[in-house]
């Protein structure tokens, strides 16, 4: 069994809020800035050769245990290996081996060229000269940038710039490539080329540890996803795996027009034929997520529910499930909330 | 409500904008203190090296070609017009500019408001800070050189000042306008800036220039300004001493102010043509 | 070699950039020209009597003002490449989003600041040859031969003034208003070396701190060789001394540096813009 590319155990970061000035310090007055743990205690396994997602809402902890593992971030507690290595302990040797993309189109010279930047991150990731450029050559290639490569940065459209930052990131030629929301703000023509890009990495045999909040991302790209919510890993599996866990193979999605104080007969009549997994109440709608084995055999209880208490249903969506579905059985709440 | 009441109401609502997001740099107040005080500071203790300690040659020298041989004094009037200089320049000279790259230039453009209002607004903000800087440098002139002027010299001193708003108004305005074509402003800030401290006689007499320079000085309106305070001030002139060159500095106003809403103008439509609003 | 390597990349990236912005190049050269040079030379040419400035010659033994003046701006522009190239630099590419994958890197975060001080150092050699040039041309700048005799002093200043931009950087990188920071201490770092005025004309309370400063002592090696100057201290003092306070300040601020990147990558303000 092959080393993992990446190990964590019990990995704990607490952030303090607020300031505390000189002053406070000198006269050693008690810290009560609020702490909060932006993660939580994180067992984590990535193994070589995987494309691994780490998925969650915005805050849950997933850049923060990025940045940890990137040796950006000292932990509060815990322990990592990074390609066998201790990130604290040698911290070098692990940015040695590893590409990492974190903050996308903002991290680049917009002055330089894309070949310029590429030049200059090779020097900093101690690419031999003479590999240099055969390097930058197939780092370009690997992200379609070759024919752009000598324009300016700040001429290119986000989509390029984004590819450009992946492009440094496989400058060390690293077995392990971290990408954090790698398809933030991108259109989906740009998104699924960078996916596609990302598939490419794992064929050459790299491990692939990415976040992101967008559950059909995790869902096609990654082998296997860990959902983090709050700092804390609340699952983690494949994708499909995952999803059998709701014991269900249809999700109804109903929009019901209630009176002020209605829904809970028809709440209470939709339980009986499946789970309600979430309902929401909006100026007059309610908004229902039913877990169930047959989407035909919901729907009619739903309109019969809905009429024997005056209500209406606006509108009825069947979808199967996914890996948001999961999110929203674990937690309570959307990704997107 | 009639246009110009809106109008009016509009620039207003700008100006005050302005001084919001002005205060919202606490180091600002710092700096109202720090520069006031030590910039001038160093170049009276230039001129204590220069002078071998107040030899009496250097100083009749110099008093020959001041005016004045109160050094102090003449270092500091010259530095309260680079205050309100790199006031004028860095504050309502490149909001223009600040607003156009975020993109809040394009959304006041949007509005029924006067095209002429994000142009002039952000020059009243500066005002406070201006008189506070005056302050700070009064009260260190006191302080650190006990240079304490007549209380009606510095009265004229003051009335000067008032006449001299308009002028740096409206350079304030043209530069505003000036600048809305450069990607980089702050090196530009320093070339304008450094003009005006080469030519106006902020930090040595204006006879010190050439005669073509001298020539040059005299279209700036912070030569006048600048002369004149020290007149008052200084050298114990009346106001009617000095009508003339504030006559001179109003015309000069006038055609600063019209040449900044003709660039400005210019510009907008070339902007409204191109579809380069957002981006000059 | 690697973080030599690496470092030379930093410095060429600094110019490529700035070479990008002619605006900036032009105002960078000409700035200390138009905003420093002229004004104190006019200001103080305004004390001649008989086309010499007698004052000066009392105050520091010779009359030559325009070499007292651009050797006092070579010692500005070289703490001013310490505060700004080097350490506000920094700061910048922080702000801009640039600096986090490049501590991404295996190169040692404090190459960047040894990269920096290549481009920097190389921007100033330049900047001021372009200086002298016009003050030869259109100022009567003359310098003695001597002057040769004070480049290893403008050399271990240089040093001393990597390690003020290590603690510099350390501490932009932390607080806030960074711009106003390296704005103020810059002016007063230079105040304080002398490069304006003669340090025995500042008020009693700040002489010690102007000889705690390496610059201070190059300033005056500087002038003493170039124009025939009257030292401030004994020569060979004022070389202990330059050696000393830069024998001082360069550990102290690598160790600055290193204590205010644990605590980035303990707050996790590295990406905080």
């Amino acid at each position: 069994m092959t080393a993992p590319a990446v190990e964590t155990k019990d990995l704990v970061k607490v952030f303090e809020r607020g300031r505390r000035t000189i002053w406070q310090r000198l006269r050693r007055e008690p810290d009560r800035r609020e702490r909060f743990s932006a993660v939580d205690g994180i067992d984590l396994r990535v193994e070589s050769g995987e494309i691994f997602g780490l998925l969650g809402p915005n805050g849950a902890g997933k850049t923060t245990t990025m940045k940890m593992l990137a040796t950006l971030l000292i932990p509060t507690s815990g322990t990592i290996r990074v390609l066998g290595i201790d990130p604290l302990e040698r911290p070098r040797e692990v940015r040695a081996r590893l590409g990492a993309m974190l903050s996308g189109e903002r991290s680049l010279y917009w002055k330089l060229t894309g070949r310029e930047n590429l030049e200059y991150f090779a020097a900093l990731y101690h690419v031999p000269p003479k590999e240099t450029n055969p390097r930058i050559a197939a780092s370009l290639a690997a992200v379609k940038l070759s024919d752009r490569a000598d324009d300016y940065v700040e001429r290119y459209s986000t989509g390029m710039r984004q590819r450009l930052a992946l492009a440094r990131a496989l400058l060390p030629d690293p077995q392990l490539v971290i990408l954090d929301e790698p398809t933030v703000g991108l259109d989906p023509q740009a998104s699924r080329d960078l996916r596609d890009r990302v598939r490419e990495l794992r064929s050459q045999g790299r491990t692939v540890l990415l976040t992101t909040h967008y559950m059909e991302e995790a869902d096609q790209l990654c082998d296997r996803v860990a959902i983090i919510d709050h700092g804390r890993i609340v699952a983690l599996d494949t994708p499909a795996a995952l999803k059998r866990t709701i014991r269900a193979e249809e999700i109804v999605r109903l929009d019901i027009g209630v009176a002020a104080d209605g829904g809970r007969q028809v709440l209470e009549r939709l339980s009986r034929v499946g789970t309600v997994a979430r309902h929401e109440r909006t100026n007059g709608t309610l908004a229902v997520t039913v877990h169930c084995a047959s989407a035909r055999d919901l729907v009619p209880a739903a309109f019969d529910a809905a009429r024997a208490e005056g209500a209406t249903v606006q509108h009825v969506e069947v979808v199967p499930v996914t890996l948001e579905d999961v999110f929203i059985s674990l937690t309570g709440r959307q990704l997107r909330e | 409500m009639t246009r110009l009441e809106a109008d009016l109401r509009a620039f207003a609502a700008a100006a005050l904008k302005e001084l919001r997001i002005t205060r919202r740099y606490p180091a600002m107040y710092l700096g109202m203190i720090f520069w006031p005080v030590l910039l001038p500071a160093v170049w009276v203790l230039m001129a204590q090296a220069y002078s071998g300690g107040n030899d009496a040659r250097a100083i009749a020298a110099f008093a020959a070609r001041a005016g004045t041989s109160e050094i102090a004094g003449f270092v500091f009037v010259g530095f309260a017009m680079y205050m309100w200089l790199s006031t004028i320049l860095w504050g309502p000279g490149t909001a223009l500019r600040r607003d156009q790259m975020q993109g809040s230039l394009e959304a006041t453009f949007l509005t029924p408001a006067s095209r002429l209002v994000p142009l002039f607004a952000p020059p009243m903000a500066a005002l406070p800070n201006i008189l506070l800087t005056f302050g700070v440098m009064g009260i260190a002139l006191w302080l650190l050189f006990g240079v304490v002027p007549a209380p009606d010299a510095a009265i004229r001193a003051g009335v000067i000042t008032l006449l001299g708003l308009p002028a740096m108004y409206a350079i304030g305005t043209l530069f505003a306008a000036g600048v809305l074509r450069y990607g980089e402003i702050g090196p530009v800030v320093q070339i304008v800036r450094g003009t005006f401290v080469l030519a106006c006689g902020i930090t040595f007499p204006v006879a010190m220039l050439p005669a073509w320079a001298q020539f040059g000085a005299a279209l700036l309106p912070p030569t006048y300004i600048v002369a004149d305070i020290r007149a008052v001030l200084l050298r114990g002139f009346g106001l009617a001493d000095v009508v003339g060159d504030v006559l001179i500095t109003l015309g000069l106003t006038v055609v600063i102010a019209f040449l900044a809403v003709f660039l400005f103008r210019a510009l907008e439509t070339s902007a409204r043509r191109t579809g380069m609003l957002s981006r000059f | 070699m690697e973080e030599l390597r690496a470092a030379i990349a930093i410095g060429k990236k600094d110019l490529t950039i700035l070479s990008r912005y002619r605006i900036a190049v032009v105002s960078q050269i000409f700035t200390p020209l138009y905003q420093g040079v002229i004004p104190a030379f006019l200001f103080g040419a305004s004390f001649a009597v008989g086309g010499r400035v007698l004052g000066l010659e009392s105050t520091v033994g010779t009359d030559n003002l325009a070499g007292f003046i651009f050797l006092g701006g070579v010692i500005s522009g070289l703490v001013a490449t310490s505060f700004w190239a080097m350490a506000m630099g920094l700061r910048n590419e922080m702000d801009q989003g640039t600096l986090e994958p490049t501590w991404l890197t295996p190169t040692r975060h404090e190459t960047l600041i040894i990269g920096r001080a290549f481009g920097g150092l190389l921007w100033f050699i330049l900047s001021q040859i372009v200086l002298f040039a016009i003050g030869i041309a259109v100022f009567g700048l003359r310098f003695r031969p001597e002057i040769v005799f004070a480049l290893p002093a403008v050399i271990v200043a240089v040093v001393g003034m990597v390690g003020v931009a290590y603690i510099l950087a350390a501490i932009v990188l932390l607080i806030r208003e960074a711009n106003f920071f390296i704005d103020c201490t810059n002016f007063l770092f230079s105040t304080a070396s002398g490069a304006a005025f003669p340090v025995t004309l500042l008020p009693g309370v700040f002489v010690p701190v102007a000889f705690a400063l390496p610059t201070t002592y190059a300033m005056d090696l500087l002038r003493q060789n170039a124009i025939g100057a009257r030292p401030a201290l004994d020569p060979t003092l004022e070389y202990v001394g330059l050696l000393a306070t830069t024998a001082v300040l360069y550990p102290i601020g690598r160790w600055a540096f290193a204590r205010a990147e644990q605590t980035m990558r303990r707050r996790g303000t590295l990406a905080q813009y």
